[in-house]
């Protein structure tokens, strides 16, 4: 029985991914956003090996040089080609914040389904602990953890992951408090099914899109703060072309040479919107209330 | 219950979870891999002096030592002294509060100031160009790193135009820069929230009531609308208040505005730990303080809050 | 009797981009001072627009489209909104269906009620207090001084409702607009809010339109009784003669649920209200019509006097 109700329940989330497909596909600005982050994450995958020139190689005679046919971004205060910089750096802004969103998503989901399901001492416990973190701003919380493990892309990771995580602790948590109420639930509940079981097969499948649209605006959010880490100073450590840190390195020549900073924040902000025009659209796509409203005005 | 039985409450509850932090930040500094005396150190530091500091620290003791030693201090208020001034860690923040404080309100205020009345705008006539304005800021705003418009902002009024000072806090002039960049990057968000705030009160049933008695539209705005939305308004710029006193950091770094966030960047690069987790939990307190201020304004605007939170105490 | 309002020929769309919604389509009758009109039909029936329609309370997509709504002489229809506010509250009130959502939960329930006498007569609110315990004293709200000071959120749904008629009340006005008043309500808060509303038109003299889907409350309170089907009045005419009498077969099927034990044809009518953006032709209800004959889907019927009654049938027409 449980095998039918899953192949139920299977078609019955086909059907409504195509509906949100539907939904979304009539947003023009969000297919818009959506292809700019496709775009982005080919250039984070192949990055290297599309550059015109190697990141890495300075020639002094170039420095600072404004965009020219040669460098069609310019040059760095080193002479190195901003662009090739620009498309190996995603590597390190995008990815980063792409895995530390992926890892701190599915532990603060993993840790909402516990503390919401199994309820009890476990739940208090999770709970203390998340209200502490979220004691913190994030981006506070980012810079003690990066501070105090030292520099390098994995407490960057850890860091960001760590900083995001609470908020999937408690959005999990809550959904998982209305879901388990329901009939479904307590339908396989009577199975006799094991309660991880039907947490991951039951409840997970249907706290997903809350938990799909917060980690795209996080996506955003995360290359903010792994920017403003490397601008800081706190991030990859040079000559790493990380974009913020390209930024945090490149302002000092901001009277003579803006190119220098001027192209790495447009790289930042136009993936970061793409990132947030998306989580809007992927919103208003999965809630159909929000989709009625948008449609009344 | 009364309003002072519930502010107790919260202090309390408050003072667990500040407790907690302290916690936290203890363990990140002694567990995480990392040796915080090789830190402070340097990396070129000999044995000697890394077992000096160690010792300096009380870094040498065993961890439980080491916290209810940490603890005691800081109930005391003493948070520790700095490496680099050798003077106690609270009286540098003191020195460096009153900067962030102007910043952080100048800049909320200038956010609140703009983004208000645009929401407003923008829920009366829907399908206007400053309902449009709204939209396009409320993604574009959040979206541009602040370190990044910051530099722009220096670029076009310092280095071009030559109206402003880029950086430092010699005079009023200064602050204006560092509060533009901030609100830009909260204006968007205040607005979207306002516009769906007042959207969906002028939607409510009570403003049809409110019309039906034959008030005039000056009262049923700021009567039935306005004073229902403010409670998500109010949440919205609350939140970006707790977070600019903590995370202005990136702000004052670009404009060398000497507040306590540049304060924890030039700990962190003097290896100036006591210092460092002195800001770090300053600032979380602070934060935990907004917080319970947000709760205690709710409870002031809508009567049901102040029933429910009341109740719970 | 004098007559207080004539309603001619009143048109109600909703543009929406789906298409127009003719909400309200030609309706016509006349209102006499101090007398209780029952408006009944089934929700989309069009009777809450028409309720909106006459306080000036509707807001776009809705749109008068045509039709005289002429109030005490004065041709509503033309009143411009500063107009309408001296004229809503004063001489027009009305009282809602749902009172938790009509009344504002961050205001005590006196201010609001002082609400109306600051709007009509300037002022400082609290001057007002003393005539809101008296309105609270009129419509037999219990602890009036204490419910001054309550909050919506601490009263129970009969005690809200009173605020509100205490609102439509304040002003004494020649016309209130009851939409559903009692259907949020338990049983026993109905009958007392029904016997307030009666006393109120005995002491006041004020005409009231009493909007409900439920014709058996219509039978005991109303003089006349109007019955709505797909925004146009079937049947017109007083209580006593719709009870006995019947002439619709829309009535006569209203009236047949409301007595099971007459084991008519009709147990309940089967079907519901058509799409008002593309209406049926002929006659609108003619499709779940027991009664209906081959001309009834093709020719619409006119509205014609039998006896001094309303009624717009083909059974009754040539």
């Amino acid at each position: 029985m449980e095998d039918s109700l899953a192949w139920r329940i299977k078609e019955a989330k086909k059907k409504r991914l195509l509906e949100v497909w539907e939904a979304f596909k009539s947003n023009r600005v969000a297919l818009v956003a959506l292809s700019i982050i496709v775009f982005v994450i080919i250039v984070t995958l192949i990055g290297p090996h599309i550059t015109p020139y190697d990141p890495y190689d300075f020639d002094l005679r170039k420095a600072r040089q404004p965009p020219s046919r040669e460098h069609i971004l310019g040059a760095d205060e080193l002479g190195r080609d901003i662009l090739s910089r620009l498309l190996v750096g995603a590597r390190y802004t995008v990815g980063i914040s792409v895995v530390s969103i992926a890892i701190g998503a599915s532990l603060g989901t993993l840790l909402g389904l516990i503390s919401g399901y199994k309820g009890g001492f476990s739940d208090s416990l999770i709970q203390r602990v998340n209200d502490v973190l979220l004691a913190f701003p994030t981006i506070l919380l980012a810079i003690a953890l990066v501070a105090f493990k030292g520099p390098g892309v994995s407490s960057l990771i850890l860091a960001i992951a760590v900083s995001f995580m609470p908020v999937y602790v408690r959005l999990v948590r809550a959904s998982v408090l209305q879901v388990v109420v329901e009939d479904y639930i307590a339908a396989v509940k009577l199975l006799g099914l094991g309660s991880w079981r039907i947490m991951l097969r039951h409840v997970l499948p249907n706290v997903m899109s809350p938990v799909i649209v917060q980690a795209t605006y996080h996506m955003g959010l995360a290359i903010l703060v792994a920017s403003a880490l490397g601008f800081l100073g706190l991030g990859v450590p040079p000559p790493t072309p990380e974009w913020g840190s390209m930024i945090g390195t490149g302002k000092v020549y901001l009277f003579s040479a803006p190119h220098i900073v001027v192209f790495p924040g447009l790289f930042i902000s136009i993936t970061i919107i793409a990132f947030n025009i998306l989580g809007d659209g992927l919103r208003d796509a999965l809630d159909p209330r929000a989709r009625a409203l948008l449609r009344r005005f | 219950m009364s309003l002072v039985n519930y502010v107790i409450y919260r202090l309390s509850q408050a003072f667990i979870t500040f407790l907690g932090a302290s916690l936290l930040i203890f363990l990140f500094v002694r567990l995480l891999p990392g040796d915080p005396a090789r830190l402070i150190a340097g990396p070129e530091a000999l044995e000697e002096d890394i077992q000096m500091i160690r010792a300096q620290l009380g870094l040498d003791r065993p961890l439980y030592e080491q916290f209810a030693t940490y603890m005691v201090s800081l109930l005391k208020g003493d948070l520790g002294t700095s490496i680099k001034y050798s003077t106690p860690v609270l009286d540098e923040i003191l020195a460096r509060l009153p900067y962030t404080l102007v910043l952080a309100f100048t800049a909320e205020a200038l956010a609140v100031a703009a983004a208000v009345p645009l929401g407003i705008l923008a829920a009366l006539k829907p399908r206007s160009l400053v309902s449009q304005l709204v939209s396009v800021l409320a993604v574009v705003g959040a979206s541009l790193p602040v370190f990044w418009t910051g530099l722009m902002l220096i670029f076009i009024f310092s280095v071009e135009l030559k109206l402003l000072p880029s950086s430092g806090s010699g005079s009023p002039k200064h602050l204006i820069l560092p509060s533009v960049t901030l609100a830009f990057f909260l204006i968007g968000n205040l607005a979207r929230i306002t516009r769906a705030a007042v959207m969906e009160s002028l939607a409510s049933n009570h403003v049809v009531t409110a019309r039906a008695k034959g008030l005039s539209l000056g009262k049923i705005l700021t009567r039935h609308v306005l004073r229902n939305s403010l409670i998500p308004i109010l949440t919205v710029a609350s939140v970006q208040l707790g977070a600019l006193l903590g995370g202005a950091v990136v702000t004052e770094t670009v404009f060398a505005w000497p507040g306590i966030g540049s304060l924890l960047i030039d700990s962190l690069f003097f290896r100036d730990y006591p210092l460092a987790q002195g800001v770090i939990m300053f600032t979380v307190g602070a934060f935990i303080l907004i917080n319970i201020v947000t709760d205690i304004l709710y409870a002031l605007v809508d009567p049901r809050v102040r029933e429910v939170l009341w109740k719970t105490v | 009797m004098s007559e207080i309002l004539r309603v001619e020929d009143l048109r109600v769309y909703y543009h929406l981009p789906q298409g127009v919604v003719k909400a309200v389509d030609g309706v016509s009758f006349s209102l006499n001072r101090g007398e209780i009109l029952g408006v009944a039909g089934e929700s989309g029936s069009g009777k809450s627009t028409l309720a909106l329609a006459l306080a000036g309370l509707l807001r776009p997509p809705a749109v008068i489209e045509s039709g005289r709504i002429i109030f005490n002489g004065l041709d509503l229809t033309r009143l411009g909104e500063g107009e309408w506010r001296r004229l809503r509250g004063r001489k027009i009130s009305m009282v809602f269906q749902d009172p938790s959502t009509y009344l504002n939960p961050v205001y005590t329930s006196g201010f609001q009620v002082a609400e109306v006498y600051e709007a009509h007569r300037g002022g400082r609110i609290s001057r007002y207090m003393d005539l809101v315990k008296d309105l609270y004293r009129k419509v037999k709200m219990a602890d009036p001084e204490r419910r001054v000071h309550s909050y919506p959120h601490q009263m129970s749904g009969g005690m809200k409702q009173r605020v509100l008629i205490s609102m439509a009340i304040a002003e004494k006005p020649d016309l209130i607009i009851a939409d559903e008043p009692t259907s949020a309500l338990d049983v026993t808060i109905q009958a007392e809010i029904i016997e307030l509303l009666r006393e109120i038109r005995a002491e006041t003299g004020s005409s009231i339109i009493f909007i409900t889907h439920d014709l058996a409350l219509l039978l005991e309170i109303a003089d006349r009784i109007m019955i709505m089907y797909a925004g146009k009045i079937v049947e017109l005419g007083r209580s006593s003669e719709i009870r006995e009498k019947p002439l619709h077969p829309y009535t006569r099927g209203l009236l047949s649920v409301l007595k099971p034990e007459r084991k008519q044809k009709l147990a309940s009518i089967p079907g519901s209200i058509p799409s008002l953006i593309d209406p049926p032709k002929g006659c609108r209800f003619h499709p779940r019509c027991p009664m209906a004959m081959p001309e009834c889907s093709r020719i619409e019927p006119k509205t014609i006097k039998v006896n001094g009654r309303i009624v717009s049938c083909l059974l009754y027409e040539g």
